[in-house]
């Protein structure tokens, strides 16, 4: 028998987070680059670290070979205990039955086996789609003050943007009285995280039976919530505050991505007390060689700058040659930016070629992206807003 | 190479380093913006494919243990085998210093009577190369020697009063050895890695103090040759290679591997350099740095002006601050206005604002550790 956990984490990295484009067509969304080290999946799983829970499970279905070889025995996040740990659990064969994951609740539902082993009295439900630090401990200390069977970590959005967001209608104790998904009229302005915590028993008891009612749709924002609503019971709205950006869609990601680069940082990175984990690429200290210009940007290991950088964020072992200019852009892992090319408002993805005097993206406008290993023949010009992976024709005559 | 274990020995002489080894073994010197020398070393072995390895420690070796951790960043906390420290100890006849490279073989016979591997490679700890060690055991394996030396032509290893230097024949057999000549007369330099068979090596550190001999170069090496009693031959690394035993030749090996040419030929994609992992965010530069050809590591913010320098994890270089052929060791600071050149900053040293502090290149000065100025 293992020995007993208070609370266990489940993360739902399943999603293909398809508004992401090209740059979800070989990773999950979880597994997607960011911030120049790290990829999204590092924050809720150095959130858990922090906070002390020390065992996550990992649900995964949608390409999950480099997000379970990027989470490999989980040390980066000292989740490589032997009581604990991170796990990754796909969908599996159970006797005659065998299916994919329907939906967050039915994902959780299918490794009931693996929370019990457990015995923990409260699970965590993350996901892998957003950027912020958060202490689960605090709200689970909320969750137990409360008595609560469920509590749902909650943000104030601007009142205009409301009617985006799964709504939590609340007392002046912050109980939830009624939950609404994208309310045209909203009464409040409590946006939903995507972060839960449960009462294990109670939880248990609501999967069970969500999962005999053929007609649910197995969602945690559609079923599980709305019935536990509905029987009255005790949920709770746990307000944070900090950073939080979802990073769904191409723009949102390069806007998270751009917001590291105010000053003061809207995400204090540098914290020492709440670091946030990530594999090392174990590469050099970059190198700024004379004559390039970096002004306004976060560099990191293996990089080498020979021409100009600003307003932008370089992966790992980058390359920017000379007389290429870089600028409000990102540039994923391992990525070569040749001879006089200019990339703006851009997300190039990992191992991609922007060829010599090749123009990537505009000034103003949608942001241009350039997919994973694609080579960007020398000269050809990418309007803003352009998808290119290997399937793109190149129109030449797009020159400017 | 299930076959080859290693021995790192970390005792060496570091008077000249200064402040830099008040604290610290010259294996645990921070180098290149994230490393320390023993990454080097331990790295050429775990690439070469040796498991066990054990790190003889002499004196200071906190740092170096505080790094070496478990061994964990370089695959070596396994079951079987792993690294495996090795600290001074007392006992009858281990009295805690060791005078000599044999007398810490000897200390350590247990690790060696331990292990299961026929082979030892065996390295000092203050050169810093990144060889095929495979190639190096292998040439041992083929030519059946007693002995193999690893040894480099690269002239910037010799020296006058230091090192040991070999006489060759066509075959690479070792004809002579000269210890610490004043002018050395041979060209070859002795790398201070040798590749032995493990009971070998353990017999004759076993001997030699018994006969209180402590020199592993002098005493066992240059004797068996003299005694044509062992065959003694020699491979050749042709990589470049780094002593660091003093300030300006530790100022020296960080101010070259800013060229780009030295620096890829020392950190190969083939041959990675791991080391321990500080979870720092990416270097932030402000609105209007300047920074030329300068390597900057992880945790930098970096704001003013930088120029042929070095600065390693979490350094914050201020605004109108000006650095020039600086080597800035892990969170040091230098605020507003403040000038510095040919300085080495240890760990955390701070300079405050408007200090100007220039060393002469050919003696850059260093500023020890915690020290605000």
């Amino acid at each position: 028998m293992l020995r007993k956990k208070t609370c266990v984490a489940m993360l739902l990295a399943g999603g293909q987070g398809s508004r992401l484009g090209i740059l979800t067509k070989n990773v999950a969304k979880p597994a997607v680059p960011y911030g120049g080290k790290y990829r999204i999946i590092d924050f809720p799983l150095s959130n858990c670290t922090n906070s002390g829970i020390d065992t996550v499970g990992v649900l995964t279905q949608y390409q999950p070979l480099e997000l379970n070889a990027y989470i490999g025995s989980g040390a980066p996040w000292d989740l490589d205990i032997s009581n604990g740990g991170v796990f990754v659990l796909p969908p599996y064969q159970k006797g005659k039955s065998g299916e994919w994951y329907r939906g967050t609740a039915n994902a959780i539902y299918q490794n009931i086996a693996f929370i019990e082993q457990y015995h923990p009295d409260y699970v965590l439900i993350l996901s892998g789609d957003h950027i912020y630090k958060m202490d689960y401990n605090a709200m689970l200390n909320y969750h137990i003050r409360h008595g609560a069977d469920a509590t749902i970590a909650v943000r104030e959005v601007p009142w205009e943007e409301a009617p985006r967001f799964g709504i939590m209608n609340t007392d002046s104790e912050d109980r939830i009285i009624e939950f609404e998904e994208k309310p045209k009229n909203p009464k409040s302005n409590k946006a939903s995280m995507g972060v839960y915590i449960f009462t294990w028993e109670k939880l248990r008891k609501y999967l069970i039976d969500d999962e005999a009612d053929k007609k649910s749709s197995n969602d945690f924002g559609k079923n599980i919530i709305p019935n536990m609503l509905g029987d009255k019971q005790a949920l709770f709205a746990y307000m944070f505050s900090g950073y939080w950006k979802d990073v769904g869609t191409i723009e949102s990601l390069w806007e998270a991505n751009m917001d590291l680069l105010e000053t003061p940082m809207p995400i204090d990175m540098h914290d020492k007390k709440w670091r946030i984990f990530a594999k090392n690429p174990g590469m050099t200290p970059h190198f700024i060689a004379k004559g390039a210009e970096v002004t306004d940007s976060l560099i990191t290991e293996g990089c080498e700058v020979y021409g100009n950088v600003n307003h932008s964020i370089l992966f790992a072992g980058v390359e920017i040659e000379e007389g290429a200019s870089v600028e409000s852009s990102v540039i994923m892992p391992g990525s070569k930016i040749k001879r006089g090319a200019i990339v703006r408002r851009s997300i190039v993805a990992e191992n991609a070629t922007v060829g010599a005097g090749a123009i990537v993206g505009e000034e103003t406008g949608n942001i241009a992206v350039i997919g994973q290993g694609v080579t960007l023949p020398a000269g050809v010009s990418i309007p803003a807003g352009e998808q290119v992976d290997e399937t793109y024709t190149f129109d030449t005559a797009r020159k400017e | 190479m299930k076959d080859v274990m290693g021995l790192i020995y970390t005792g060496e002489n570091d008077a000249r380093l200064r402040e830099l080894t008040l604290t610290r073994a010259i294996a645990a010197m921070p180098v290149a913006g994230r490393y320390r020398v023993i990454d080097f070393l331990v790295s050429s072995m775990v690439n070469g494919g040796i498991k066990n390895i054990g790190v003889i420690m002499q004196k200071n070796y906190h740092s170096l243990m505080d790094h070496l951790g478990s061994g964990k960043e370089w695959d070596l906390h396994g079951k079987i085998n792993g690294l495996h420290i090795l600290p001074p100890f007392l006992t009858r006849e281990n009295v805690g210093l060791y005078p000599g490279l044999l007398d810490a073989v000897r200390s350590n016979s247990n690790f060696l009577v331990r292990s299961k591997q026929e082979i030892v490679v065996l390295s000092n700890s203050n050169i810093i190369y990144n060889a095929r060690l495979d190639e190096l055991v292998q040439h041992y394996i083929d030519t059946g020697a007693d002995i193999t030396l690893m040894y480099t032509k690269d002239p910037s290893m010799k020296r006058d009063e230091y090192g040991t230097y070999l006489d060759l024949d066509n075959s690479g057999n070792v004809q002579d050895v000269e210890v610490m000549p004043t002018h050395p007369t041979y060209s070859n330099c002795y790398m201070q890695v040798l590749v032995i068979k493990r009971e070998l090596l353990n017999d004759l550190a076993d001997k030699a103090v018994a006969h209180g001999l402590h020199s592993m170069d002098k005493d066992i090496i240059l004797k068996l040759v003299q005694d044509k009693s062992a065959r003694i031959n020699a491979y050749e690394y042709k990589g470049k290679c780094w002593h660091i035993d003093s300030v300006q030749s530790y100022f020296k090996f960080n101010m070259e591997v800013l060229d780009p040419k030295l620096r890829k030929g020392l950190f190969r994609e083939d041959l990675p350099v791991y080391t321990k992992v500080r979870d720092e965010m990416p270097a932030c530069y402000g609105d209007d740095p300047s920074v030329i050809n300068s390597l900057i590591a992880d945790g930098c913010q970096i704001n003013g002006i930088v120029e042929n320098s070095v600065l390693f994890r979490g350094v914050k270089i201020a605004k109108d601050a000006h650095v020039k052929n600086c080597i800035i060791m892990q969170d040091g600071q230098v605020h507003e206005g403040a000038y510095i050149e040919n300085c080495i900053l240890d760990k955390q040293a701070i300079i405050k604002r408007n200090a100007r502090l220039i060393g002469p290149e050919a003696y850059p000065i260093v500023i020890g550790k915690d020290v605000v100025i």
